[in-house]
């Protein structure tokens, strides 16, 4: 029902939207303007219209919806095999037009087209085909990935996946992985106890903090498809450990390491050295680190000026200055894979929203609003959306919206999630 | 008769000869001398006679006779003293067995002795801690030791002071509002206020443990202050 809800408020908004050209977003990565574009019904060989309408006609429009650059003409579409003009005066920019065909070995192959109903030319067309063991669904994704990387020059993120931690009984929780459309949950760790914060390196390299020999300890891939092994400390115990975080190049480890007085720092391990650098000087509360794009800067919370704010340094610990100005409790910072923007939570009556600052303009802009809690952001690769956790649905489920928080969408209906973190490829 | 005058003298002769020179023995009669003189000696050390007392030793003309007897005395001797010995090493063995047994005995005896005063004290320990142990609470992103809890940390030190050998893990923990990381920070602090309260109090620091499960271990889940005020708190525990 809520989500019947959430979907007739978003038709009810994109039809707004393209009725308004979009003028009042707020937010949004290179366009405010979205390229319509139309879908001609597929043609198949081999399937049936059932499966084409669910795992790749549903697929491939909730995958250009969530783009936020290219909306899909829903309404008054001219009849299939109409001239390229109705499609122009019907208010479509691109026509895609795609068949499918599904062999008897059950390899899928899928011929996709898309003429600009303006110049009616012919400026996108490839053929994908896949084996049998490829769900129909990859190959919407593929397509919606190919259609945004032909209009922005950047491929999209509709094959991408989510790392994320669930709570799995009391007082165990592991991590799991889930497509970017809430398909294919796995299970990537089996501890039987606390598992916490997981980050992934550019080439998959999973690290995160597990409490499974008693104290928490920093376990994690040192190479690609690599067992997990402990990464920190390399022997005793270490103290309280949270929230590792790969390097964009994947050599370096920010972590935190909280002593016995009380403090917590913001360390960083080089993988090749073992050997761990502080770069906070022990003066109260430290944590979340976040690299910037070019791993020379790093985004962190600290409690050093009462409450809960957030600072930004060099890798080295110089150069500190608070990013966050307004509020009593900014925190959970996450630096957008370009560089130029900065999403937080700040709390304000009881919960949380999140926000993004925009390192150029130097002003922060709040992206959720309501009465439900959203916390955890973290960036799409493309950095035209955020994932959070929320419980507005209930108890903490996974959620994505765009940078102008109009368009929020629920990933998957699981509960007890917490700290989802974004990645391309699968 | 001319020849009878040696003829008698050669009868008388080869008579007296024939008595005086008995034949050679053979060698088993030899053997079965030996054998019997043997046995003989074997029996007269048995009867206790000394070796001195071998009948033999006149008989010149047997010396096997002498040598026999004297092995046989020998050999009596010899069997009577392995035969001492080993009663003698048996008695011995046994005597060992005996006292390992009841120092074993005993050992076990003080073990369980010491096991059943190290349980008494453990339960003794455990009522305390199940008594003195109990949770204290903090604001909401605070870790000041508040008024209220100071007698409950000054019941855990004295806990801590009658109980010189036990050991205690103080686990921080927060309520659910606020990001997972901060709050794994804030119950390290939350840990290390108790911690740096109970040293003021005199116990060292030592016997402590400190670990932080922030938002991740709540006591209830419900979405408002009576819940939260629970969750925001240190857990002692004896390890």
């Amino acid at each position: 029902m809520p989500r019947f809800l959430i979907r007739t408020l978003l038709c009810v908004l994109a039809a707004a939207g393209l009725s308004a050209q979009q003028t009042e977003v707020v937010l949004t990565a290179t366009s405010s303007t979205k390229l319509v574009l139309a879908m001609t019904a597929p043609k198949a060989t081999g399937l049936d219209d059932a499966s084409i309408a669910a795992e790749f006609t549903a697929v491939l429009r909730r995958d250009l919806d969530e783009t936020g650059i290219i909306a899909v003409l829903q309404e008054r579409l001219p009849v299939d095999g109409a001239p390229a003009k109705a499609w122009k005066e019907a208010g479509a920019q691109w026509l895609l037009s795609t068949r499918l065909t599904k062999a008897a070995s059950g390899d899928l192959k899928l011929e996709a087209s898309v003429l600009d109903t303006a110049a009616e030319s012919g400026l996108f067309s490839r053929t994908y085909n896949a084996n049998k063991v490829v769900p129909l669904r990859y190959l919407a994704h593929y397509l919606a990935d190919d259609l945004v990387g032909r209009l922005t020059g950047e491929k999209g993120v509709a094959s991408s996946r989510i790392v994320f931690v669930r709570q799995v009984s009391n007082g165990v929780k592991e991590l799991f992985q889930i497509d970017r459309d809430g398909a294919d949950l796995v299970q990537l760790t089996r501890n039987g106890s606390l598992t916490l914060s997981p980050t992934v390196a550019a080439d998959g390299r999973l690290a995160y903090v597990t409490y499974k020999a008693g104290p928490p300890e920093i376990w994690g891939q040192r190479r690609k498809d690599g067992p997990h092994e402990r990464l920190y400390p390399a022997s005793g115990a270490g103290g309280m450990l949270s929230s590792p975080t790969w390097s964009p190049d994947g050599k370096r480890l920010a972590f935190v390491q909280g002593d016995r007085r009380g403090n917590s720092d913001i360390m960083v391990l080089d993988l090749a050295t073992g050997r761990a650098r502080r770069l906070t000087d022990s003066n109260g509360i430290n944590t979340e680190p976040a690299w910037n794009p070019n791993g020379n800067q790093l985004a962190f919370t600290s409690d050093r000026e009462g409450g809960p704010q957030v600072f930004l340094m060099q890798d080295d610990g110089s150069n500190l200055r608070r990013l966050t100005s307004e509020g009593l409790y900014n925190a959970s910072p996450a630096w957008s894979p370009n560089g130029a923007m900065v999403a937080y939570v700040s709390r304000f009556e009881g919960k949380f929203d999140l926000f993004v600052y925009k390192l150029g303009e130097g002003k922060a802009y709040q992206i959720t609003t309501g009465v439900s809690t959203s916390e955890s952001p973290a960036w799409s690769p493309d950095e035209r959306r955020l994932v959070f956790t929320s419980n507005r649905f209930g108890s903490s489920q996974l959620f994505t919206t765009d940078l102008s928080g109009r368009q929020i969408v629920r990933l998957s209906d699981l509960a007890g999630c917490q700290s989802p973190r974004w990645i391309r490829g699968r | 008769m001319r020849y009878g005058i040696y003829v008698v003298p050669a009868a008388i002769v080869l008579t007296l000869g024939s008595l005086a020179c008995k034949p050679p023995k053979t060698a088993e009669q030899i053997k079965a001398d030996t054998q019997r003189a043997s046995n003989e000696g074997y029996q007269a050390f048995k009867d206790g006679k000394p070796r001195a007392t071998n009948p033999y030793v006149t008989n010149k003309e047997e010396p096997y006779m002498a040598q026999g007897w004297n092995d046989g005395w020998d050999k009596a001797k010899a069997d009577q003293e392995a035969a001492d010995k080993a009663a003698a090493d048996k008695a011995a063995a046994d005597a060992k067995a005996a006292a390992d047994a009841k120092a074993a005995a005993d050992r076990a005896a003080a073990e369980e002795a010491a096991r059943k005063a190290a349980e008494a004290v453990k339960e003794t320990v455990h009522m305390a801690a199940a008594k003195a142990l109990m949770n204290i609470h903090f604001d909401f992103d605070k870790s000041d030791i508040k008024e209220n809890d100071r007698p409950t940390l000054q019941h855990i030190a004295d806990f801590m002071k009658a109980f010189p050998a036990a050991k205690v893990e103080i686990a921080g923990n927060c309520d659910e509002r606020g990001t997972n990381e901060y709050n794994l920070a804030l119950g390290n602090k939350r840990a290390a206020a108790a911690l740096a309260y109970l040293k003021t109090l005199g116990v060292d620091e030592a016997r402590f443990t400190t670990i932080s499960y922030g938002k991740e271990k709540p006591l209830c889940t419900e979405a408002n202050e009576a819940c939260w005020s629970q969750n925001r708190r240190d857990e002692f525990k004896l390890k």
